[in-house]
């Protein structure tokens, strides 16, 4: 009998699996290059960010380019593993 | 795009899209510093092996202070085409590194050409080699590997011949190492 490990509920959501599934491939990426991948709205992708970033998936800084803000998001190792881990759960059930 | 749950099978869809994006926006890899350090260092030999050839002047390397200016207008077109990038690669991190790494390896080389004695010319065209190879195996663009080719002939050569003989063996490598494969991943960036 498959051992079905439980869906992390953090990545397990459209919006945050998205985010994680781009930056796993990049080294860095604007928000507004995640923004218009992802086709979310400014104030939801903020909310998400901020739900990864404070579980320790992803890191965000924020700086200045001229005198517009810019933030900027990387995958973090735990968030690398959480996002193997995820794939890893998601084979479980589809095999 | 909204937070809504997913089923596992939407979840996959969802990552292999996703990561399809981020593959595609991959940037490109900057024919802008093999045209511009094409012809300045072309123009450094060719300069160089003139001055000294027909005794023009005493200090015929005093040409390569124009590499000076080069370092300068590079270092800001980098910094200016790092604000504008939205996104960065693994890829495009390791680029600009083995870039570095190497400019650190000639400057080391450079300030050490007394030991080097009559060879320097023939060991940086070894390093300018090993960057452009690996280029264009980083961005499987075919001129640059044979660029980098090229350019491990030229050393070859250089290392056989007098010191004059050198920059010109030297000129001739960087303009089919540099200049041919950066005019060709000009029009592949502009395509």
């Amino acid at each position: 009998m498959p051992n079905f490990q439980q869906l992390d509920p953090l990545l397990h959501s459209q919006l945050r699996l998205a985010v994680m599934s781009l930056l796993i491939g990049v080294d860095s990426a604007e928000f507004v290059f995640i923004r218009e991948k992802t086709k979310s709205t400014a104030g939801n992708l903020s909310v998400q960010l901020d739900k990864l970033s404070t579980a320790g998936y992803i890191s965000v800084s924020k700086s200045f380019k001229g005198k517009r803000p810019l933030t900027t998001c990387s995958i973090t190792k735990l968030g690398i593993k959480a996002f193997e881990d995820y794939v890893n759960a998601l084979k479980g059930y589809i095999e | 795009m909204s937070d809504k749950e997913l089923t596992k099978e939407e979840s996959l869809d969802l990552i292999t899209n996703m990561i399809g994006q981020a593959k595609r926006n991959i940037a490109k890899g900057g024919s802008f510093y093999f045209l511009l350090w094409g012809w300045v260092v072309m123009f450094a030999n060719l300069g160089h092996y003139i001055l000294d050839k027909y005794d023009l002047h005493d200090q015929p390397y005093i040409v390569w202070l124009i590499t000076f200016p080069a370092g300068i207008v590079s270092a800001i077109y980098g910094a200016r085409q790092g604000k504008n990038t939205v996104v960065r690669s693994h890829l495009d991190r390791l680029y600009g590194l083995m870039w570095i790494a190497i400019a650190v390896a000639v400057m080391t080389l450079i300030f050490f050409t007394g030991n080097v004695e009559t060879n320097l010319n023939a060991i940086i065209l070894l390093f300018a080699g090993l960057g452009t190879l690996n280029s264009g195996l980083m961005l499987r663009f075919k001129p640059l590997i044979l660029g980098g080719l090229a350019l491990w002939v030229s050393s070859i050569l250089a290392f056989s011949l007098p010191v004059t003989e050198q920059y010109l063996v030297g000129a001739i490598g960087i303009f089919a190492g540099y200049l041919i494969p950066g005019f060709l991943l000009k029009k592949v960036e502009n395509a």
